[in-house]
């Protein structure tokens, strides 16, 4: 990346790869003493041409290295890619398969919220307390989908055609066990982190992203929904089992890095009501049709939209009447909203000290931008 | 002219050897007796200057900040690890990992000393050796009897704490131009800031207590606290000087200058192996140097019952209890605290400090007047 020039009195720094909170990327931050003038996002550090792998793998090994895009969400994106290929093979997914497809995507979105909220705590300098807290909450959940899928992380859970197996046996009642576990924790990290003064002062009103800039940005996910539009797509578009199952799309109207935390909080209160709602009413039935392992789709075009924690996740699949892909796209929710983290130095006064709460509040994940 | 300067030249250089003649055999002949001297002219040294050596090894010196430093790195290990679930340091020492500081202290010394291609290399290496020094000069005003006092400065000991204090935050401003980075330059320039904004409250505060016990000697200060701690007629002064202890200290809901998650580690960032001991060692003696302060200014100094018979070891014993109670109060407000931001701390030393420090100064001076206190 050729950097771009600096007016004379403006301090140009080089935020990251290795700064403590930059994870892996390179932020350029312009600064005139605290103050934030500019900020450009230099990212493509962890670029691994997932794109380009997925074009020579048949349509279900391509589901392992997309999972890797998202390490923490590895449902969700792995069921953006299976909802593309199914519907480029023409497949139909038992309607069991689809409620516990929602309920493992419910899972790792709760995950990866308690993920962002360690990483915003941690970011507004908070002694690493919150992190470690919500790292080991997960191992509630991580525990519940390692007994689901047999693993802790990557799944690969989701076929085209259902999932991978029925859930095991008296494993409802562990999911409820774990949601009222959760129920509990959450009103604690409520009073530890939204109700704490020091916290509200480090987040309120700071990097506000008004309504329109949202949307002619084209910021998505807690994003969009923290500046008050009302946008899912689990609502708008629904897929797997959403659209059987009783929620609400959160929104906040402040727009400030507080109200992306607090849509992210309630949105996990309502995951918590779907994890809940599936392990009760679950349908009975066959959870997955049958689809030969090499097959292969009709040339043409796909295009399959996800709600991943971080945004809206699209994927087009061109078919050209292979086994593989002839090419993939993907368009990550982390890209479009670092494109809106560029803006919000124009658009709201930042400071040096306030850039990690803005970063973290938008919740970035480099590899899913840098693909 | 020329002749006196030959005859002198001439004398010099031949009477050379006969000069180091006599003065090897002078010194020769002294040297035995000397000798067996030198264990005598030791002892009376040490027992004439056995209480400021005692003071200066000892007590409000060397061991008392190297120990306090070492519990209190453990304490913060051991204590803020229960508040994040974790154990902390375990396997070092037998017991709860007592030996990790011991082994970090050590790892420390062994390491590399990487100074920056860019860096002014005299201020970088001299700066950080230099950091603790300015509150250990502090630190020996500090009384812990009457007759325990390293430097008795007389009426000018308040002042003059103040003075070394002030003469602080040069040396992270030194070292944050030195290193030649962006990140130590913004930590640098911070630091300036957080203690001119904390150091004027805090400097009104003390003459508050000055003119409550009338007097600038911090012994007549303590005396003056016999029957009650100054903590209770200037409740807001006693809160304003907390705020400034945990300003002063660079402690967490202030560690702007440090802020590790915008500024990697502030005006430390680049110092490696023990000149960065010596900056993480700074931290812990000026936190112990304006605790002591604190105590001393509300919490009733030195005072306390006799319980040792002796009033001397009593009134150690007393302050250096109130001292153990108030370090882990202010440490684990770690655990509670986001950081705030550096125009958040300041507004809250112009805007409320300050002004509050200035009614408190007026409350004093209505109490003086009426007679009261």
């Amino acid at each position: 990346m050729t950097e771009p020039e600096i007016k004379p009195d403006i301090m140009r720094i080089s935020w990251g790869p290795q700064h403590p909170m930059s994870g892996q990327t390179r932020i350029l931050l312009d600064v005139d003493g605290e103050k934030v003038h500019r900020i450009i996002a230099d990212l493509g550090f962890t670029h691994r041409g997932i794109e380009k792998i997925l074009e020579n793998r048949t349509f279900l090994k391509g589901i392992i290295p997309i999972e890797r895009m998202v390490m923490v969400d590895t449902a969700n994106i792995g069921l953006g890619y299976v909802l593309a290929i199914e519907e480029a093979l023409g497949v139909e997914v038992p309607e069991r398969a689809n409620w516990i497809r929602s309920m493992l995507c419910e899972m790792t979105r709760i995950n990866s919220h308690l993920y962002a909220f360690g990483l915003q705590a941690e970011a507004t300098g908070y002694f690493p307390a919150v992190f470690l807290w919500t790292t080991i909450d997960r191992e509630v959940l991580l525990d519940l989908m390692e007994k689901l899928t047999g693993a802790r992380w990557s799944y690969n859970f989701f076929l085209p055609g259902g999932v991978h197996h029925d859930l095991p046996e008296g494993f409802q009642e562990e999911v409820l066990e774990g949601v009222d576990y959760l129920r509990r924790r959450f009103q604690q990290y409520w009073d530890a982190m939204v109700e704490n003064a020091t916290f509200e002062m480090r987040c309120k009103g700071v990097a506000v992203l008004k309504k329109e800039d949202a949307i002619r940005l084209g910021a998505t996910g807690p994003v969009l929904r923290g500046s008050g539009v009302d946008m899912d797509v689990r609502k708008d578009e629904p897929y797997a089992a959403y659209g059987d199952l009783d929620f609400k799309v959160i929104t906040e109207t402040a727009g400030d890095s507080m109200a992306r935390l607090k849509v992210r909080f309630h949105e996990i209160e309502q995951s918590l009501n779907i994890i809940e709602q599936v392990a009760n009413e679950i349908p009975g039935g066959p959870v997955k049709t049958r689809v030969p392992l090499f097959a292969r789709a009709k040339p043409g075009e796909v295009f399959s939209r996800v709600e991943t924690p971080r945004g809206e996740m699209g994927i087009h699949l061109f078919t050209d009447g292979g086994m593989n892909p002839y090419r993939v796209k993907i368009n990550s929710p982390t890209l479009r909203n670092m494109y809106v983290f560029e803006r919000l130095a124009e658009l709201d006064e930042i400071l040096v000290a306030d850039l990690t709460v803005v970063i973290n509040s938008i919740d970035p994940w480099y590899l899913d931008s840098d693909r | 002219m020329f002749t006196t300067l030959w005859n002198w030249l001439v004398n010099a250089l031949f009477g050379l050897p006969g000069a180091i003649w006599r003065f090897a055999v002078g010194f020769l002949t002294w040297l035995p007796g000397a000798l067996l001297r030198l264990p005598g002219w030791l002892w009376r040294f040490l027992w004439i200057n056995f209480k400021p050596l005692m003071q200066i090894l000892i007590l409000p010196g060397l061991a008392f900040i190297l120990v306090f430093a070492i519990i209190a790195v453990w304490f913060e290990r051991k204590f803020l690890a229960r508040a994040m679930l974790r154990v902390g340091p375990y396997y070092c020492g037998k017991r709860a990992g007592l030996l990790q500081v011991f082994a970090d202290f050590l790892k420390l010394f062994m390491k590399e000393i990487i100074i920056p291609y860019d860096a002014e290399r005299a201020f970088f290496t001299m700066m950080p050796v230099l950091v603790p020094t300015l509150p250990a000069l502090a630190l020996v005003l500090i009384p812990f009897d009457q007759n325990w006092v390293l430097f008795d400065a007389g009426s000018l000991s308040l002042p003059m704490f103040f003075a070394i204090a002030g003469l602080a935050p040069l040396i992270p401003i030194f070292t944050g131009w030195a290193a030649n980075n962006k990140y130590t330059a913004i930590g640098g320039f911070r630091v300036a800031f957080l203690y001119i904004s904390a150091e004027i409250p805090l400097v009104i505060c003390a003459a508050a207590v000055a003119i409550m016990a009338g007097s600038f000697d911090l012994v007549k200060i303590v005396e003056a606290q016999r029957d009650m701690w100054f903590a209770v007629p200037q409740f807001i002064g006693f809160v304003i000087f907390f705020l400034g202890v945990i300003i002063e200290a660079e402690r967490t809901p202030f560690d702007v200058p440090t802020a590790e998650t915008e500024l990697v580690l502030g005006w430390r960032t680049e110092f490696s192996g023990i000149l960065f001991g010596f900056t993480m060692m700074a931290e812990y003696v000026a936190f112990q140097a304006w605790a002591l302060l604190f105590i001393t200014l509300y919490l009733g100094g030195f005072n306390g019952p006799d319980i040792f018979g002796s009033t001397m070891y009593s009134h150690i014993f007393w302050l250096l209890l109130k001292f153990a109670i108030l370090v882990p109060i202010i440490i684990l407000l770690r655990c509670v605290f986001p950081r705030l931001r550096l125009d958040q701390t300041l507004r809250l030393g112009w805007y409320y400090l300050t002004p509050l420090a200035v009614l408190n100064l007026f409350i004093v001076l209505a109490l003086k007047l009426w007679g009261v206190a």
